[in-house]
C-alpha cells in the first residue's frame, strides 16, 4: 500500500502559498459582518421564532430573509461581473459559523441559497447564471429578495440521488421528457430546504428513468412557472425557520434556454455523460458539504458557548461548575470539537481552491482583478461573462481541466467534513446538555435547540454514512484494487 | 423488563402495552404539542382507572408495595411508545416515595384518595438534585410556628397540572435542606408559563415563585439530601427502565422501516452498514434490558450495595439510549426527523429523561465516591 500523497496529506500547506494573501483581510472582513449579523438579527430572535414555528409550523419567515437581503448576504459571494459582491467562497464558511453559533435555521437561510448557487455554477452555464444571479443581485435593489434552492431529493430516492452508482440502481421518479424548445417535467421533489422561499429551482430530472445516471439533466425553474406548485411545508425536529418543501412538478414545461446541463451540452466533452453527471455533483456536494462542516463547527461551537456560560454562573455542590475539573475537562473536549470541525471546513475549502470550485476565482490574477476592476468595467464585460464563450471557457478550465484525482481529493475532503463536523455538533449538543442538566433542557437555555437543529446536519447533504462510503471511495480505499464502493456483500 | 416466569408482572406490563397502543399511540404527535395544543387529561385518567399513578404506593393504599419493579415493568411498555406519561408516573412516584420515606402518609392517603387524576398527582423538581444545585425556597416559621415558603424553585414537574408539590427548601443560614409539601394551587404561588423544553413536552412544569405559602415539612429541615438520596436510589431505575423502553421502541421502528425502505437496488436492511447499526441498538438494549431487570431483583431484595448496581445500571442505560435514539433517527434518514414517525421525540426524549435526578456526570462522580465511603 503507498502512502497517502502529500497533495491528501497537507492540502492547506500546499495552498497557503498559492492563495492571495487578500483573502486573509477579506475573510476577516466578512467573518466581522457574521458575527455582527449574528449579534444584532440572529441571536435576537433565535428563540422566539423557534417557538412560533413550534406553533405554526407553516409560517415562512419572510422577515429575517428580507433582513438577511437588506445586508446583502444573498449576492455577496456571486462573481461582481453577475452582479454581486464578489467575496471570495471560501469565506463563506466562517461567515457561516457565526451565524450557525447562533442558530442552524437562520443560518440555513442564508447558506442553502448558496447550495443553489453553487448547483448552478456547477453546470457552468454562463447565461443561465447571468440571468439568475443578476435577479438575486437586482432583488436586493429592490427589496424583493431571490432566492435559489436545490431540488435533487425524491420520495423513493434520498442518498441515491448523490451517488450514479446508487442512482442508477435506486427508484428516481422525476422525469423530463424532451418536447419543442424544451422540456417536461414531471415528478415530486421532497425535503427541499428554502423551497417555499424561493424564486429558482435547480432541478435535476431524467430523461430514461432506467438509466438516470446517463440522462441526467439539471434545469433552472422558476417559482410561477405553470405546471409548478409547491406542496407541504415538513414538520422537522430542528432548524425549523428553514422550511423542508414538497415541490410539485406536472408537465411543467421549461424552455431550452433554462436548461442548465443536458446531453446536448455534454457532447463537447471528454468525459461520459455519466461520469460528468458525477463530477457535476461532486462539485456541488465538495462546497455544499464544507458549507455543512460549517454549519456543524457553529452548532458545536453554539453548544460549547452556551455550557461555558451556564459553568461560569452557576455553583454545583458549593463550587462554581466551571471550577470542577471534570467540567473544564468536559468543556475543553467541546472547544476541541468546535476546533476540529473548523479544521475540516478550512481543509475542505483549501482543497476547492486548488483542485475545485474555486481553482479560477481563487487564483491570484483572477481574484485581484476582480476584486480592484471598477465596477463600470465588470458591468461592460458582464455581457462577456454571460456569453456561450464564458460556458466553454468555465467548461474547460473546471470540467475538462480537472483530473479524477482532483475531482476525488476535493469530495473526498468534503465527505471527511461533512461527517466529522456534523458528529461533533452533534456531540457538542449531548456533552452541553450533561453539564447543564435540568436548565439544559429549557428553550431559553438555547441548548437544546443547538442540539434538535445539528441531528439534522448529519442527515442532509447526503447520510453521514453515504459521506464515509463516499471517503472510503475517494480517498480511503482509492488505492485498494479490489474495493468495490457502494456494492455490498450480498446478505448471507 | 423481563417478566418472564412472573404472571403478574406479565399481566402489568400487557396493561401497560395495551393503555400505550390505545391511550397514547394513536394522538402521540398531538399530544407531543402541549402547550400549544391541549393536554391529555383523558388519557390520564385512564392511567388513573388502570392503577398507574398508585404504582408506588402501599398495597394498604392500592399500591403494589415497596419494589420498584413493577414501577420499572410500566415505564418501559409506555416508552416503546410515548414516554411523557411514563415522565408523570416518574414525577409522582418520586413524590410518593418522599412523603413515604418521610412517613407522611396522612398527605399521601388524603392524595391517593383523590377521584381525578390532577388531584392525585404530586409535583416535584425531579430534574434537580437540590444538595447539588440549590434551587431551593426559603423555608421559616411564621408567628403560629407554621412552616411557610417563600422564594423561587424552578422547573416543577407537573407543577402547572397537580393538585400538591413538594418542593425543597433551606432555612435561612441552613448548609442543607428539608422537602415540604404544598398545595400547588395556592394563591401564594405564582405559575410561569409551561417551559417549553426539550422532551417529554405532555409531562410539562412550570417555573414557582411563593410568596409565603403554608407548607408541610417532610421530616426534618436538614433531612433533604437524605430523603433525596435514598428516593433517587430507587427511581433511577425507573429512568433505566424509561432509557430501556426508548432503546426499544426507537429500535422497533428503525427495523420496521428498514425492511421497507428500499435504496440503491434493495431493502436498506440489506446493506450492511445499516444492518451493524441495528445490531448495535438491539444489543444495546437488551443489555441494558437484562442489566436493569437484575438491578430490580436487587433492588427488591435488598441486596448488599444495590444501589451501586442501579446506579451504574441506570446512568448506562440513560447514556446508551441517547446514542440509541439518535441511530434511530438516521435509520429513517430524513423521515426520521420528522414529526410524523416516533424517532425523533423518542430522540428527544432520551435526553430528556438523562437529565432525571441531577447532572449525569455528578451522577458518575457520585457513584464512585460513594463505593470508595
Amino acid at each position: 500500500m503507498r502512502p497517502p500523497p502529500f497533495e491528501d496529506m497537507l492540502v492547506s500547506l500546499d495552498a497557503s502559498a498559492r492563495i492571495p494573501a487578500g483573502m486573509v483581510s477579506e475573510t476577516r472582513e466578512v467573518m466581522a459582518l457574521g458575527r455582527r449579523f449574528a449579534r444584532e438579527v440572529v441571536r435576537p430572535r433565535a428563540l422566539e421564532l423557534d417557538a412560533r414555528l413550534h406553533e405554526d409550523p407553516d409560517h415562512l419567515d419572510w422577515e429575517f430573509v428580507k433582513t438577511a437581503n437588506e445586508w446583502g448576504l444573498y449576492s455577496m459571494w456571486l462573481p461582481k461581473f453577475f452582479g454581486g459582491g464578489g467575496y471570495n467562497f471560501m469565506s463563506m464558511a466562517p461567515f457561516i459559523e457565526e451565524v450557525s453559533s447562533q442558530c442552524l435555521a437562520m443560518a440555513n437561510l442564508i447558506g442553502v441559497h448558496y447550495l443553489g448557487v453553487g448547483t448552478l455554477s456547477a453546470s457552468w452555464n454562463a447565461q443561465i447564471m447571468r440571468r439568475v444571479f443578476s435577479e438575486v443581485a437586482q432583488g436586493e435593489k429592490t427589496g424583493e429578495p431571490c432566492l435559489i434552492s436545490l431540488a435533487i431529493t425524491e420520495p423513493s430516492a434520498g442518498t441515491d440521488a448523490e451517488e450514479v452508482d446508487l442512482m442508477d440502481r435506486g427508484e428516481m421518479s422525476c422525469r423530463i421528457t424532451r418536447c419543442d424548445g424544451g422540456y417536461k417535467v414531471n415528478g415530486t421533489k421532497i425535503f427541499i430546504s428554502n423551497g417555499h422561499l424561493s424564486t429558482w429551482h435547480m432541478t435535476m430530472g431524467f430523461e430514461d428513468l432506467s438509466r438516470p445516471s446517463e440522462t441526467a439533466i439539471m434545469l433552472a425553474v422558476k417559482t410561477g412557472t405553470p405546471g409548478f406548485s409547491f406542496g407541504r411545508i415538513e414538520r422537522k425536529m430542528g432548524q425549523k425557520a428553514c422550511p423542508a418543501s414538497v415541490l410539485v412538478f406536472d408537465d411543467c414545461f421549461v424552455p431550452d434556454e433554462l436548461v442548465a446541463l443536458d446531453h446536448r451540452q455534454f457532447s463537447g466533452l471528454s468525459r461520459s455523460h455519466r461520469q460528468t453527471t458525477m463530477q457535476v455533483i461532486d462539485y456541488v456536494v465538495s462546497t455544499s458539504r464544507a458549507g455543512v462542516g460549517a454549519f456543524g463547527a457553529g452548532a458545536a461551537r453554539g453548544a460549547y458557548e452556551e455550557a461555558l456560560a451556564f459553568a461560569s454562573e452557576t455553583e454545583v455542590d458549593g463550587t462554581l461548575l466551571v471550577n470542577h475539573e471534570w467540567a473544564q475537562c468536559l468543556l475543553a473536549e467541546m472547544y476541541k470539537n468546535v476546533s476540529l470541525a473548523r479544521l475540516t471546513y478550512m481543509e475542505t475549502n483549501y482543497a476547492n481552491a486548488l483542485y475545485g470550485f474555486f481553482r479560477l476565482m481563487g487564483s491570484a490574477p483572477f481574484f485581484y482583478s476582480m476584486k480592484y476592476a471598477p465596477r463600470p468595467l465588470l458591468d461592460r464585460l458582464s455581457g462577456l461573462f454571460g456569453s456561450g464563450w464564458a460556458t466553454r471557457m468555465f467548461r474547460q478550465t473546471h470540467l475538462e481541466n480537472q483530473l479524477e484525482s482532483e475531482a476525488h481529493r476535493t469530495s473526498g475532503w468534503a465527505s471527511l467534513c461533512k461527517f466529522t463536523a456534523t458528529d461533533l455538533a452533534v456531540k457538542n449538543g449531548h456533552l452541553a446538555l450533561e453539564l447543564m442538566g435540568q436548565a439544559g433542557l429549557r428553550h431559553d437555555r438555547r441548548v437544546e435547540k443547538h442540539l434538535r437543529d445539528a441531528k439534522l446536519l448529519q442527515i442532509y447533504e447526503g447520510t453521514n454514512q453515504l459521506n464515509r462510503l463516499n471517503l472510503f471511495k475517494c480517498m480511503a480505499g482509492a488505492d485498494c484494487g479490489q474495493a468495490e464502493p457502494f456494492c455490498d456483500c450480498p446478505a448471507a | 423488563m423481563l417478566t418472564i416466569g412472573d404472571k403478574g408482572k406479565k399481566l402489568l406490563a400487557d396493561a401497560a402495552t395495551d393503555f400505550a397502543n390505545k391511550a397514547l399511540l394513536p394522538d402521540r404527535e398531538e399530544n407531543d404539542k402541549f402547550p400549544f395544543g391541549p393536554f391529555f387529561d383523558q388519557a390520564l385518567e385512564t392511567a388513573l382507572e388502570l392503577g398507574f399513578l398508585h404504582l408506588a404506593l402501599p398495597e394498604s393504599m392500592e399500591g403494589m408495595g415497596p419494589g420498584i419493579t413493577d414501577l420499572c415493568v410500566v415505564c418501559d411498555r409506555l416508552c416503546q411508545v410515548d414516554a411523557s406519561m411514563a415522565g408523570i408516573l416518574f414525577t409522582n412516584s418520586f413524590a410518593q416515595r418522599l412523603l413515604l420515606a418521610a412517613g407522611e402518609a396522612k398527605t399521601l392517603e388524603e392524595a391517593a384518595g383523590q377521584d381525578s387524576a390532577r388531584k392525585v398527582l404530586l409535583a416535584a423538581p425531579v430534574f434537580n438534585n437540590p444538595g447539588e444545585i440549590r434551587h431551593l425556597a426559603r423555608a421559616e416559621k411564621d408567628n403560629k410556628n407554621r412552616w411557610r415558603l417563600t422564594g423561587g424553585v424552578p422547573y416543577v414537574v407537573l407543577g402547572g397540572v397537580a393538585a400538591r408539590a413538594v418542593l425543597p427548601a433551606a432555612v435561612e443560614g441552613s448548609k442543607g435542606f428539608g422537602w415540604y409539601v404544598v398545595n400547588a394551587n395556592s394563591p401564594q404561588i405564582v405559575k410561569s408559563a409551561t417551559v417549553f423544553s426539550l422532551g417529554l413536552h405532555a409531562c410539562p412544569a412550570v417555573d414557582m415563585t411563593i410568596d409565603g405559602t403554608p407548607a408541610t415539612p417532610l421530616a426534618g429541615p436538614e433531612d433533604g439530601a437524605d430523603l433525596f438520596r435514598q428516593v433517587a436510589d430507587a427511581m433511577q431505575l425507573v429512568a433505566g427502565a424509561m432509557a430501556v423502553g426508548l432503546m426499544k421502541g426507537s429500535f422497533r421502528e428503525a427495523l420496521d422501516y428498514s425492511k421497507k425502505r428500499r435504496q440503491g437496488g434493495k431493502r436498506i436492511v440489506e446493506w450492511s452498514e445499516l444492518t451493524r447499526i441495528l445490531a448495535e441498538m438491539s444489543i444495546h438494549a437488551r443489555m441494558a434490558e437484562a442489566a436493569l431487570d437484575r438491578a430490580c431483583q436487587a433492588a427488591d431484595h435488598g441486596e448488599h450495595s444495590w444501589e451501586h448496581l442501579a446506579a451504574a445500571v441506570s446512568l448506562t442505560a440513560c447514556s446508551l439510549a441517547c446514542e440509541a435514539t439518535t441511530d434511530g433517527i438516521q435509520v429513517l434518514g430524513g423521515v426520521g426527523y420528522m414529526k410524523e414517525y416516533g424517532q425523533e421525540k423518542r430522540f428527544r426524549d432520551a435526553k430528556q429523561i438523562q437529565a432525571l435526578l441531577g447532572l449525569a456526570p455528578m451522577r458518575r462522580i457520585k457513584y464512585l465516591r460513594r463505593m470508595l465511603r
